[in-house]
């Protein structure tokens, strides 16, 4: 039973359509990145799983069951633009948030310095939020979705604005918190976190699904058709008729080729050019190449059928 | 209604400890008092000192003028009397040129030339705009004349006394029109003071949510209405906090010692009376309360807001002209109309049940029909809020409002 359902949702602002047909579904205890490039319908879709607003067409159902504000009670929400009260002390806004989830003033006081220690900002709690820089600002944020213990947890961009170390703080804190059986979905424009982390993926453009799916079956549909060529010398041999594309580095390049099989043919012409090879790895797509092969396509597509 | 409860609570705590509710309530009403008392005191203790001559030939007329002038209810002037004469004017007119010189004018009396018919009064003052001390000699030879005529006729001194004391009409009687005139203005001014500070600063706390962008967490766990509702009660409660802590101060003023010495007649308040002002206080209280929230849910920024604000005003200005036509007849069917309009009914109501007996099926319909306006602004002001903030950066017009309310 998925933890939270999209089926053929469609929303429209005005005369712009936000998103169109969006069907997907979201195990529990996954982690879920939703992908998509500026202005595709992300925030759209994650503000209509939440009931913050309300689809034109289409049903959402959470915890197998079609939504109902009681549920929110079970969500943790990191909205994409941040907002705290600027002069409250950070403690007492965690504490509000709490209260504002069902807790109790103890039991969010309690829960709130154990985040703070988990997340090493104990220091801020005193604070008045106005005084934070923003990374210490976001993780009052995390913490704040996180208090009351949620069973599902939505985040908007969880990772922009932070340093790499704080990055890497919460998606491990999000890691523990996926094996202790959460689900979490984020959407995110950074695919080294996606291709490590996640289990399952949905890529939208200009708000429709393009592809979604867990991350190893997407994968093998792609050909293992790039690779990654580190070699000193002559370049010659990378025009050749095998290959599609050619980047070229410093010291090295990558490239597409036309099918899987012609990888043997071009390690051939390249040591028959002179050129020294120091490395020759054969590998599929990465998830970025698939992101920017889609969007581009999902792009032409529609431009085609406008003209 | 636990939501409703948290937030208002937030909204309270969180104004209460600013600074700028200490100086608003502490410090507004000592500036305050100390103005009301400063006032009163100047003007118990301001005589006219000004230091004056007067040139006649009566030496009686100039004598009783003197007295008048120097003991009088009003004055306590210096008065040199001086018999007519070339060498006086031109001495006079001297000392007025010179800068350092105390006489600030001089009063000639030119006695008439047919016997009976009243003398001629010049005075040449140093400055044109002594208007204070030109009234009070004016008053003074006024008395002055008067009583020399009396006497003339001859009356007495005491019966001059008695006849000249000035009437006191009592009008406590015919029930309390002061009173209700009273209570209507402090309510009005009361009102229209915590509209604009409480109802602006609902609206501006809405409006700030929305540019800390705070709301959208909030909007995840509660829904518009009580976020509104609750901003309405907090920011409420900080107002009427303030009111309860000047009126307080407003009671021991008016009651101390001091008070006495201004002479205010306090106007006689049914307990009654007290109640249905602080009833229908509350009700005006959250009637332009939620109206002004409907304006923050409208509105992205303070600039915005302020064009607005004439929305909260107007119904005000209204209610107050036409409390000119209520005063004299609260029994008139436009009156009644009038007072029925909730947003009037807190000012027209209360001012007619101060002055008339109302149907109590009139004061339950205000008090209902208040209630129901609350409620439907509400619900207008939290539409529009949930699908404003959700797409910001366009202002709405007024075919938009309209759709929004058909969002859930």
């Amino acid at each position: 039973m998925p933890i939270v359902e999209l089926h053929n949702i469609r929303k429209v602002y005005d005369s712009k359509v936000a998103v169109e047909g969006l069907t997907l579904s979201i195990e529990p205890g996954t982690m879920f990145g939703l992908l998509g490039p500026n202005g595709s319908g992300k925030t759209s879709s994650i503000r209509m799983m939440i009931g913050m607003t309300v689809p034109d067409s289409g049903n959402v159902s959470l915890f197998g069951e079609p939504f109902r504000r009681a549920q929110l009670h079970r969500i943790g929400y990191l909205p994409e633009e941040r907002g705290l009260y600027k002069k409250m002390r950070v403690i007492d806004q965690l504490i509000f948030l709490g209260c504002l989830h069902g807790l109790t003033e103890t039991v969010a006081s309690k829960r709130a310095k154990s985040w703070a220690d988990r997340l090493q900002i104990r220091e801020a709690l005193g604070k008045k939020t106005e005084a934070l820089s923003k990374g210490m600002q976001q993780k009052i944020q995390f913490i704040a979705a996180l208090l009351h213990e949620p069973e599902l947890i939505v985040m908007d961009e969880p990772f922009t604005g932070l340093d790499p170390v704080n990055a890497a703080l919460l998606m491990d804190t999000l890691m523990s918190l996926r094996s202790e059986g959460r689900s979490i979905v984020f959407s995110t424009h950074r695919m080294d976190q996606v291709e490590k982390f996640c289990d399952g993926i949905a890529l939208i453009s200009r708000g429709r699904l393009v592809l979604s799916g867990s991350m190893r079956a997407i994968k093998s549909r792609y050909p293992r058709n790039r690779v990654q060529i580190a070699f000193t010398g002559n370049d010659s041999f990378l025009r050749g008729p095998a290959i599609l594309e050619a980047k070229n580095f410093p010291g090295g390049a990558e490239v597409k080729l036309a099918s899987e099989g012609d990888a043997q043919k071009v390690l051939a012409a390249a040591v028959a050019s002179g050129a020294v090879i120091n490395r020759f790895e054969i590998h599929e797509p990465s998830l970025e190449e698939i992101f920017i092969e889609e969007v581009k396509k999902s792009f032409g597509e529609t431009e085609a059928v406008e003209a | 209604m636990h939501n409703i409860w948290l937030i208002a609570k937030r909204e309270y705590l969180e104004r209460i400890r600013t600074k700028a509710f200490l100086i608003g309530t502490i410090v507004i009403p000592l500036v305050m008092g100390s103005l009301v008392f400063g006032i009163g005191i100047l003007a118990s203790h301001t005589k006219s000192q000004s230091h004056i001559a007067v040139v006649t030939s009566d030496a009686t007329f100039g004598a009783d003028l003197k007295r008048q002038l120097e003991s009088g209810k009003d004055s306590n002037m210096k008065v040199d009397v001086l018999a007519p004469s070339d060498a006086v004017r031109s001495s006079l007119d001297n000392q007025m040129k010179d800068k350092d010189g105390t006489l600030v004018g001089y009063l000639w009396v030119t006695p008439a030339s047919n016997p009976g018919a009243r003398p001629s009064y010049v005075y040449k003052a140093r400055s044109a705009g002594d208007i204070a001390t030109k009234n009070v000699l004016q008053d003074a030879i006024q008395t002055v004349t008067t009583r020399e005529q009396l006497v003339i006729h001859g009356l007495s001194n005491s019966d001059i006394d008695t006849l000249t004391t000035s009437i006191n009409l009592d009008t406590s009687a015919t029930g309390s029109t002061q009173a209700a005139f009273f209570t209507a203005y402090i309510l009005f001014f009361l009102m229209y003071m915590v509209i604009m500070l409480y109802g602006m600063n609902t609206a501006r706390s809405i409006i700030e949510e929305k540019t800390s962008r705070i709301f959208e967490v909030l909007l995840a766990t509660i829904k518009p209405e009580e976020l509104l509702a609750g901003k309405i009660l907090g920011v409420g409660g900080v107002g009427l906090t303030q009111i309860t802590v000047w009126m307080l101060a407003i009671f021991i003023i008016a009651n101390s010692r001091l008070a006495g010495t201004l002479g205010t007649s306090h106007a006689p308040v049914s307990p009654a009376q007290i109640g249905f002002f602080v009833l229908y206080f509350v009700f005006g209280f959250l009637i332009y309360s939620s109206l002004a929230a409907a304006l923050g849910a409208m509105t992205n920024s303070e600039q915005e807001l302020q064009q607005l604000n004439m929305f909260l005003v107007i119904p005000l200005i209204f209610c107050f002209a036409m409390l000119a036509i209520i005063i004299p007849a609260p029994d008139s069917t436009l009156a009644q109309v009038v007072s029925l309009v909730p947003f009037c009914s807190p000012l027209l109501m209360d001012m007619r049940i101060s002055l008339t007996q109302v149907p109590p099926w009139q004061i339950w319909l205000s008090i209902g029909l208040m209630s129901v306006t609350i409620a439907a602004i509400l619900w207008v002001a939290s539409r529009i809020y949930r699908v404003g903030i959700l797409m910001y950066g366009k202002k709405p017009n007024i075919p938009e409002l309209f759709r929004w309310l058909r969002y859930s």
